[in-house]
């Protein structure tokens, strides 16, 4: 939990995170905001407003009576939005610091092709 | 959401000395809020004034609709732990919980039970013989378990150990979300309940000077730093809530910045770090940052 | 907007509960080491000590004229009278230490002073019972056997059991609500609060006794005081009695549990 970004952006995140790795398959329940809240030892509140984003987004539904659950088609949308972002918040860094360091644009590739091959 | 209190124009004095001067804030149900401020800025008097144990030198309180003070029908929905309770002589820890469900409607005797041996708290020893931590922790079970649509916690674990502490903050969340209620915490170790408080009212010399949502709070400062020369020309116009110098380098906390100035920052090479809860309202009031240390 | 928490919320209770009077009252009773067991421990230390004292004065006596002579002189005992001021002392403890405790839980000093009041008006008649008991069981024994008297001195403890109950449990009451007054005193001005009210009592007294001498009423008081009794005494002490309860409710009504 670090303080950089507000709270339940990072509950929010976290989720999404397991969404994309499979740990949160599509149609099972997530832990209610309650266990979030106590787990991670912050306020009930805020635990739901990172889950309440989830659901606005369309990924997480809320069942009545039993509770969250990850909705269909949770896994693309989230990787969707990832992608939109992963040209400001990974790409763009990525060139600005090899343009810093003086790295051309084929030894950025080299070096990515070398990453794959691992 | 509804104003369980209402606060305005709120001044008490004792003789020369004013402790709250002209505060006007107002509290709605169910949330946590925390009370924050230096030793002395006015906290406790300020909740002892909400729960009618003291009067208003001037001002209007309304709290559940109606002034605290003699107020009986009031006055059972409220609870207020201090560290400072005094208990009547030879009363032991069962002494205090056999009589509190006489005052308390929403008592819960069984989770009175499983605080008791959460805390480790013996119930047949006289208070005057119990250790600090072990009195703070008959204060801390007793605002837990009475329920109390309105509860007020005056830094009553600041006798607690920190393993009590996070005994208290669990169990406090953990009934919270069960059983919501309206929660005021006041105390000088912001960091510790940072993370439980959704709505933060800071209190400096007698002043409210910061009433805002935690959230927002935190995302209203940020901290620059770099090379001196660098940081001042980037913070130039803004607002420096506080500085810090060493050698070349400085550290500035300046308000909000948006994407285009984040962007700028990073392309000087400037580093920006978020500003903890305690770091911010340290730095905009006034005295220096050991007032805001744990003293116990 | 999804529900914040499962749980119920706990709104206000708007009707007023059981009344918080009798809350305060069942509070002066939880601790009763100090109010009743510890006094009467005392009390009984004292009667055993006043036996061994009569025994030993008796045991010096062969002539059956003096030993009747000497238990005459038993009858103007004041051994009692110590249970009197120490209800007094129990008061005055009792509002400074349950008064912050009260209000902490929420109490109104309304409901604070009416419920400890009841409490020392059931614990005078408690009190009164017993020494009435005591009386007549002194009758009983002769005096314990030795022609002592503590419990029925020439003072009191004569008469019929109504009577006895009366002065002994009104005589009690009395010292209590002094307590009380004294202890509302303390509470709210604290210890110059209180050197003051005894500077005040003590200017008052000695201002009725100026009164009486001016007046040549000593007599009179004199000849009040040997018709009234013990009876008349504490009947006309309900009075003072009284005034001291309502003083004190005045008192406490800006009192503060500043610690």
């Amino acid at each position: 939990m670090d303080e950089g970004r507000p709270i339940f952006v990072q509950i929010a995140e976290q989720i999404e995170n397991d969404v994309i790795s499979g740990a949160l398959p599509e149609e099972t329940q997530v832990p209610s905001t309650n266990e979030f809240a106590a787990f991670l030892r912050i306020n009930p509140a805020t635990a739901a407003k990172g889950v309440n984003l989830l659901v606005d987004e369309g990924i997480l539904y809320k069942k009545r009576g039993i509770g969250m659950f990850v909705a269909e088609g949770a896994k693309a949308r989230v990787v969707a939005k990832r992608r939109e972002k992963f040209q400001t918040e990974y790409v763009r860094p990525l060139v600005e610091e090899a343009a810093k360091l003086g790295i051309s644009q084929s030894q950025l590739t080299e070096m990515i092709r070398k990453e794959d091959s691992e | 959401m509804t104003t369980i209190v209402q606060v305005t124009g709120l001044s008490k004095r004792f003789g020369r000395f004013t402790a709250v001067d002209d505060a006007s804030f107002s509290i709605e149900e169910n949330r946590i809020y925390g009370l924050l401020g230096r030793n002395g800025a006015g906290k406790t008097t300020i909740m002892q004034l909400l729960t009618g144990q003291d009067f208003p030198t001037e001002g209007e309180i309304s709290v559940f609709g109606n002034r605290p003070a003699e107020n009986a029908a009031v006055l059972q929905n409220v609870c207020f732990i201090k560290e400072s309770q005094r208990y009547p002589d030879d009363f032991t820890a069962k002494h205090v919980f056999e009589a509190a469900p006489w005052f308390f409607p929403n008592w819960d005797s069984e989770f009175a039970a499983r605080l008791i041996s959460d805390f480790r708290l013996p119930l047949k020893r006289r208070i005057k013989k119990l250790s600090r931590g072990q009195t703070s922790a008959v204060g801390v079970i007793v605002g837990l378990a009475s329920r109390a649509p309105l509860t007020f916690f005056d830094e009553p674990y600041l006798g607690l150990d920190a393993v009590a502490r996070q005994t208290f903050y669990d169990r406090l969340l953990e009934d919270y979300a069960e059983h919501p209620r309206t929660v005021v915490l006041s105390t000088h170790l912001i960091d510790e309940v940072a993370n439980l408080l959704e709505h933060v009212i800071v209190i400096d010399d007698g002043k409210i000077i910061i009433d805002s949502d935690a959230d927002a709070l935190r995302g209203s400062a940020t901290t620059v730093a770099g090379l001196a020369s660098a940081v001042d020309g980037f913070v130039a116009g803004r607002e420096v809530l506080h500085r810090e110098t060493i050698g070349g380098f400085a550290s500035v906390t300046v308000g909000p910045l948006d994407a285009a100035a984040r962007a700028s920052a990073a392309e000087q090479g400037l580093e920006l770090s978020p500003v903890s809860l305690q770091q911010l309202i340290v730095r905009t009031t006034t005295g220096s940052e050991s007032e805001w240390e744990d003293k116990s | 907007m999804t529900a914040i928490t499962t749980g119920s919320s706990i709104g206000p209770t708007t009707t007023l509960g059981p009344s918080r009077i009798v809350s305060v009252l069942k509070l002066q009773f939880v601790n009763r080491w100090t109010t009743v067991w510890i006094p009467l421990l005392i009390l009984g230390a004292i009667l055993v000590m006043n036996i061994a004292i009569w025994a030993l004065i008796l045991a010096n006596l062969d002539a059956s004229a003096d030993r009747a002579e000497v238990q005459e002189g038993f009858q103007y005992s004041g051994a009692s009278g110590y249970i009197f001021v120490y209800m007094l002392v129990v008061a005055v403890q009792a509002m400074n230490l349950t008064f912050p405790f009260a209000l902490g839980f929420g109490s109104t000093r309304r409901d604070y002073y009416l419920g400890s009041s009841l409490a020392f008006v059931l614990y005078s008649v408690g009190y009164g019972a017993i020494l009435t008991l005591l009386s007549y069981l002194e009758e009983w024994t002769g005096g314990w056997f030795l022609g002592g008297r503590m419990f029925t001195a020439v003072y009191f403890g004569n008469g019929p059991w109504f009577e006895r109950l009366f002065v002994f449990g009104g005589g009690v009451l009395f010292f209590f609500m002094i307590g009380v007054a004294f202890g509302t005193v303390y509470v709210r001005w604290k210890a110059r609060g209180l050197t003051a009210a005894f500077v005040l009592l003590a200017i008052l007294l000695v201002g009725a006794a100026a009164l009486v001498s001016v007046t040549n009423g000593w007599e009179a008081l004199g000849a009040w005081f040997a018709q009234a009794q013990a009876v008349g005494t504490v009947a006309a002490l309900l009075i003072p009695t009284a005034l001291f309860g309502i003083a004190g409710f005045f008192i406490l009504r800006r009192a503060t549990p500043k610690s």
